[in-house]
């Protein structure tokens, strides 16, 4: 049984179909890139999967849970978290803090231990956020400012609140956007390791690169269609894939 | 990192001080500080809705709901007054929820509108329903406040109790703020879509808070009205509710004691004023200068003279290089 599968996803903007009619299916542990040009349907895909868009038809069934028209708080308490492309963390508070932001799911501390414990949280609760801070490469800068980090480190904090949330699906909407060679490098073997640790991705990015050294399989959206979908090898050659990127006027030549 | 020292040794000077007005300060002073921190704790009660992210300029309604509620049930049915302060402020949550539940889906300027309208209604409500509270010859006959069945007669011993129920509740709203709930109060009002991402039932908690702050309101009032012992409708109107909206701009938004010194500093200095036109004159005066000069307001005064004093002493000496 597939993780996450979706059947006929649609969603249409007045008569516009920003998606349209999609099948996606995302097995346990697989790390899986959505493609496309500008305006293919990705991000409105991640909209509908993590509930923040309700799909106009079609079904979301996560780990054999229908989840379609879930708010988008109910499908992250389910374990399908996703990050941002533009609002990745919250600037005005620690690296430690976003952690334990993403944290809270997990917590089963109430209401009677808030007003009398000592302690603003319990231990046990920090350390797993610094643990996960460790993992990120981030532990240095626990108490800095979220804002005052350099980029590169931002988009990894983005990344690690989600994993505190202990997501089985992790949806990273274009992870190394704005990162040069080395940064964007690190952010991939860190994908790697998330996923060997237990986590299946899939990913949304614009950076071929990227996605073609870390996916084991990529689906192409254009036109809020699904246009192929295979290993890396076999998308990158077919003609469909090329001509959508270049247009029709390259495939001729 | 702030010295772990500077906060007890302050907080304990701040408390010693207010156990000490009733000693060296005559009735007048004991009733304007009664006042004082009865705008406190409406001003810190506010904090973790707009905290949230909730533009909230309707919390001297709760308040109203609060101070007739007790006084009604005080006067006409002889109910202590523990249990009808904690009436009153149990209702007042109740209509936090009963308003809040399909408003706070709205967002910044649309839910201000809300609080706004509700504000008059409940003005409106007091104003006209007069054969229960008298409408616009205000409701008076109010019981002094007792504990334990004994009447606090004094000024003092009144001050005391309300300097009590300001600690009480600032302890509360301290702690909330700094647990996971607070951290979950600001992630909303910095981005909810991703604190939504991260499993935050942002409704719930945008509720939670709300009716938190109309709770503690209602407290407040239930206190005034049997401080007071008057109760005028318009007493609790738009120009109150702004009021307490003012003192946490003014005070600055930044931190927990941002709306405790706002409403210290403003109710001391508009004193003079009170109940003269010029009271609306002074809080906009005060509220434009922050907004120009403080943005953080005023907790952030003594950072913006150490930054002054710093410019000072580092251009002076040295003449630019670059001449």
């Amino acid at each position: 049984m597939p993780l996450l599968e979706t059947r006929d996803l649609t969603r249409l903007f007045g008569g516009l179909a920003a998606v349209n009619g999609v099948d996606l299916t995302v097995d346990k542990g697989e790390i899986v890139g959505l493609i496309g040009p500008n305006g293919a349907g990705k991000t409105t895909c991640f909209n509908l999967l993590s509930g923040f868009l309700r799909p106009t038809r079609g079904s979301i069934v996560f780990d054999g849970e229908d989840i379609t028209g879930l708010r988008p708080h109910q499908i992250a308490a389910r374990g399908l978290v996703r990050t941002f492309q533009l609002t990745t963390l919250f600037q005005e508070m620690t690296a430690l803090e976003n952690v334990l932001l993403g944290l809270h799911l997990h917590s089963g501390k109430g209401p009677r231990q808030v007003l009398f414990s000592r302690r603003d949280f319990p231990a046990d609760e920090i350390a797993r956020g610094r643990d996960v801070l460790d993992f990120t490469g981030l532990a240095a800068h626990a108490h800095q400012l979220s804002r005052n980090l350099p980029h590169g480190h931002q988009r990894v904090l983005g990344i690690a609140m989600a994993l505190a949330a202990e997501p089985r699906l992790l949806l990273l909407d274009e992870p190394v956007t704005g990162m040069n060679l080395d940064e964007s490098g690190r952010v991939m073997d860190l994908v790697k390791t998330i996923r060997s640790r237990g986590t299946t991705i899939l990913l949304v990015e614009h950076n071929m690169k990227a996605v073609m050294g870390t996916c084991e399989r990529i689906v192409v959206l254009n036109f809020g269609r699904k246009l192929a979908e295979g290993t890396p090898s076999h998308v990158s050659t077919s003609p469909e894939v090329i001509q959508a990127y270049l247009g029709t006027g390259v495939a001729h030549a | 990192m702030r010295p772990k020292l500077g906060v007890p040794i302050v907080l304990a000077t701040v408390v010693g001080l207010a156990l000490l007005v009733p000693r060296f300060g005559g009735d007048y002073y004991v009733h304007v500080f009664a006042l004082v921190f009865t705008n406190v704790i409406l001003a810190a009660s506010l904090r973790p809705s707009l905290t949230c992210g909730q533009l909230n300029i309707g919390h001297s309604a709760f308040m109203s709901i609060g101070a007739y509620t007790s006084a009604l049930l005080a006067k006409n049915l002889a109910v202590p007054f523990e249990i009808s302060l904690v009436c009153g402020a149990l209702l007042a949550a109740a209509v936090g929820l009963a308003i809040g539940y399909p408003s706070l889906r709205l967002r910044g300027v649309y839910f201000a509108m809300v609080t706004v309208a509700f504000v008059e209604v409940i003005r409106l409500i007091a104003q006209l329903w007069v054969s229960l509270t008298r409408g616009m010859s205000g409701l008076s006959g109010i019981p002094k406040p007792s504990i334990l069945g004994m009447t606090l007669t004094t000024r003092a011993s009144q001050y005391y109790l309300v300097l009590g129920l300001t600690l009480v509740i600032l302890l509360v709203l301290w702690k909330l703020e700094h647990s996971r709930l607070g951290l979950i109060w600001k992630s909303i009002g910095l981005g909810d879509n991703l604190a939504q991402s991260l499993g935050v039932d942002i409704a719930r908690h945008k509720l939670l808070a709300f009716m938190l702050g109309c709770f503690f309101a209602g407290t407040a009032g239930a206190f005034y009205a049997h401080f007071i012992r008057f109760l005028f409708p318009p007493e609790f109107g738009f120009l109150m509710a702004t009021n307490i909206l003012v003192y946490n701009y003014v005070g600055g938004r930044g931190h927990f004691v941002g709306p405790v010194v706002g409403a210290t500093f403003l109710s001391l200095l508009s004193e003079p004023f009170r109940g003269s036109p010029y009271e609306t004159i002074f809080f906009s005066i005060a509220m434009l200068l922050t907004i120009l000069f403080l943005p953080g307001g005023l907790i952030t005064l003594p950072r913006k003279l150490a930054e002054l004093r710093w410019w000072r002493t580092a251009s002076s000496p040295t003449p630019s290089p670059a001449a």
